[in-house]
């Protein structure tokens, strides 16, 4: 088996980790570790398509770094909305934030 | 290279400084606009010998952002950063006893880093950007008390007028981009009807932020910012970007472009005037003054002069920066600047009163203050152009209503009408007496540069190689219009010369809304035109209706008495009658009916989408995309 598909194969388990946990928790912070898996594993795909199919270009590279900024930001805004969240209500718990409802 | 980019760099960190070292704001963002102002005189000096450079960064690849540097922008540099360096100090002593003051300096140091940016950006990426930032920052300055709703909405008010107009902006960029294959302002224009398209957008974008006709209504409302905003904002930075705009696109534009530029601003010199004229407030009076003073400079560039233009750019910051900060003083000791409550005001402090007159009197073009040297540039060059037969008598126009208003407000401060009538715009009032030092510090120096300015045409002409149009022409013209204007609006009471006019001068000519004005209004009267039709269809068949049941009914009169056997045929006719009022009832207004049920069951079902539930929506879209994979997937493969 070729260490590319070794690695799409960790980076498929992975996403099937995060996509579960994402979907099973109810609390915020949980989500949110699920979302982070699922953006880890799309970020090793990057990382051995790069590696092992264009290892020329170094625009994977950079492509990787933006991949990651985006990552952090959107982790910082989640984190911020949480943390709102359990200063107005007590609770990050999504089971009980209905108030958006239509 | 390095002093290029202190220029904005340098206010650039005061701004990140400010944030983390809250208490020594002030002093940083002086100091940041002070480091500016000597680096873009150093890069003045070394231009000076016809030196100019451009300096380019890639950034990605085939995407570089550069910066210009050429006489021209430097000298704007300056004239920035010394405006700017004494608004701040100004501030120092206006915003003593505030609260905010951190995010206040802060906001204006990234105010001036943007406005520096734009000045030196050589190509219409960085461009952009600058102009992006300065529209946050100018948002976050205007709102900057945020707990007053006036502020609030003028905050908002002038981010969507100016970000709508923005749309031109960028379309234009990507013609000119598309057309000439590179973001580089130098790049020659190929001409044609993309350039003219390409001018024509840019215009409406500079006119927007320029508080041009007929976008001018968002200006006066972004007076509930605090005074040194409205002096920063009026004067070198927010509206000064606009006539920037055409400034740089001028080499692009098409003479037929031109002439409408020349119009646009001819058109808002006179409206802007007439409005300034019949304005119950200072601050309003002087921020359509603004409009108007940016319209002689678009009607000088329409007449083909940059240097007319630029020139009375930089007069017209010392000016109006001085006239703002002394309305500030005023401000501060009356508590508002509704002309009523400061009648009399400029007896009180007269070294604000001195610096005000001084600006004042320069900005209507009288010998030797600075506006009369630019005023007679705009005219010269509106005399010399090929469009002179409208240009002329705008520009003199404009001209003459400046004398008028600044003359109205230096009699009302000095001794003051009995009554003015109109409604209160006036600001709430300043709670501190702190600080009265450094206001007059900022004050008497932009003062002193409001007065000598003019001084500068010559060398300034040397320096950047232009020539400024002159003649004994437009000097003749221009001190006419100032001494009839100053003698027309000191002896007559000129809000009621307007007559008629006036309830609209006072709101600014009302197509000043101009979102209001072309795009809600033209839309409301289309949905009432096609209620309209709807209602006539559906009399048109209620009255064949009727008209039938009531031919029906004398027939059926006249028949009974005759014979009974043509009462078969009433009854007939009545039969039709009835069915046509059942095929109304049963057929139009169930349709109808049907119609708002069917689209409020779709909106109930779509409501129940929106459970709010985060999970749930999780839910969705993991099932929404395992469809779509499976769509793709069919697709590709199959």
């Amino acid at each position: 088996m070729s260490v590319l598909l070794t690695g799409q194969l960790v980076a498929a388990v992975l996403f099937g980790v995060g996509l579960y946990g994402a979907l099973s928790q109810t609390n915020l912070v949980m989500i949110m570790m699920g979302v982070e898996l699922m953006l880890g594993a799309a970020m090793l795909n990057v990382v051995f398509f790069w590696r092992y199919l264009h290892p020329e270009m170094y625009s994977g590279q950079m492509f990787m770094l933006v991949l990651m900024t985006v990552m952090a930001v959107e982790m910082a805004v989640g984190f911020g909305v949480a943390t709102a969240r359990f200063r107005a209500k007590g609770s990050v718990e999504m089971e009980e934030a209905g108030e958006l409802r239509g | 290279m390095t002093a290029t980019l202190v220029v904005f760099l340098a206010p650039l960190a005061a701004a990140v400084l400010s944030v983390l070292f809250g208490r020594v704001a002030a002093w940083l963002a002086a100091s940041g606009a002070l480091a500016s102002g000597v680096a873009a005189a150093a890069i003045l000096a070394r231009t000076a010998s016809g030196e100019s450079w451009e300096a380019s960064v890639e950034w990605l690849p085939g995407l570089s952002v550069s910066l210009s540097v050429t006489t021209l922008t430097a000298l704007l540099g300056v004239t920035v950063a010394t405006v700017a360096f004494f608004v701040l100090v100004y501030a120092v002593g206006y915003m003593a006893g505030e609260t905010e003051r951190t995010r206040f300096f802060a906001s204006m140091s990234l105010f001036l880093a943007a406005m520096q940016a734009l000045v030196l950006s050589g190509d219409w990426l960085s461009f952009l950007v600058a102009w992006e930032v300065m529209a946050l920052a100018s948002y976050l300055l205007i709102g900057h008390w945020h707990e007053r709703g006036d502020a609030r909405d003028a905050a908002s008010r002038a981010f969507v007028t100016t970000r709508t107009a923005d749309i031109g902006l960028y379309i234009a960029v990507f013609l000119l981009a598309s057309t000439t294959g590179t973001t580089s302002m130098a790049a020659a224009a190929p001409g044609g009807p993309a350039t003219a398209l390409a001018g024509l957008l840019l215009l409406v974008a500079a006119a927007t932020k320029a508080a041009q006709v007929p976008f001018q209504g968002w200006l006066a409302a972004a007076m509930a910012g605090p005074t040194p905003v409205s002096a920063l904002l009026h004067s070198a930075t927010l509206v000064a970007a606009g006539v920037l705009l055409m400034v740089r696109a001028f080499p692009l534009l098409p003479p037929g472009v031109l002439l409408v530029v020349g119009l646009v601003g001819g058109i808002t010199t006179v409206v802007a005037g007439l409005t300034a004229v019949a304005q119950p407030d200072l601050k309003r009076l002087l921020a359509a003054s603004t409009s108007s003073q940016l319209g002689l400079m678009l009607l000088a560039l329409g007449a083909g002069s940059v240097a007319a233009a630029v020139f009375h750019l930089i007069a017209h910051a010392a000016m109006k920066s001085t006239l703002f900060l002394a309305t500030g003083v005023f401000q501060r000791d009356r508590g508002s600047t509704a002309f009523r409550d400061l009648l009399g005001a400029g007896r009180d402090s007269r070294p604000a009163y001195l610096a005000f007159a001084v600006a004042g009197l320069a900005l209507a073009g009288v010998p030797p203050l600075s506006g009369f040297w630019s005023k007679d540039a705009v005219l010269a060059a509106a005399l010399a152009s090929a469009d002179a037969w409208i240009l002329v008598p705008l520009g003199f126009a404009g001209s003459l209503l400046t004398g008028t208003y600044v003359a109205r407000a230096l009699r009302l401060l000095w001794r003051g009408e009995t009554v003015v009538p109109g409604p209160r715009g006036g600001q709430a009032g300043i709670r501190s007496d702190a600080g009265g030092v450094w206001m007059r510090a900022g004050l008497l120096a932009l003062g002193a540069g409001a007065a000598a300015v003019g001084l500068l045409a010559r060398p300034l002409e040397e320096l950047t190689a232009m020539t400024l149009p002159g003649g004994w022409g437009a000097v003749a013209m221009g001190l006419a219009a100032a001494a009839l204007g100053l003698m027309g609006g000191w002896l007559l009471p000129a809000r009621r010369l307007l007559g008629g006019l006036l309830p609209w001068a006072e709101r600014g000519f009302v197509v000043g809304g101009g979102l209001a004005a072309f795009i809600v209004r033209p839309v409301q009267r289309l949905a009432m035109a096609i209620g309209g039709f709807d209602r006539s269809l559906h009399s048109l068949v209620g009255g064949a209706a009727r008209f039938a049941l009531a031919l029906a009914a004398r027939v059926s009169a006249v028949d009974v008495r005759l014979h009974r056997g043509v009462e078969g045929a009433a009854d007939g006719a009545l039969s039709v009658a009835r069915l046509v009022q059942a095929s109304d009832r049963d057929g139009i207004d169930a349709l109808i009916a049907a119609l708002a049920r069917g689209t409020r069951e779709l909106g109930r079902a779509g409501r129940r989408l929106q459970s709010g539930l985060v999970h749930r929506y999780l839910a969705l879209t993991v099932a929404g995309f395992a469809a779509l994979a499976l769509i793709v997937t069919l697709v590709v493969f199959v």
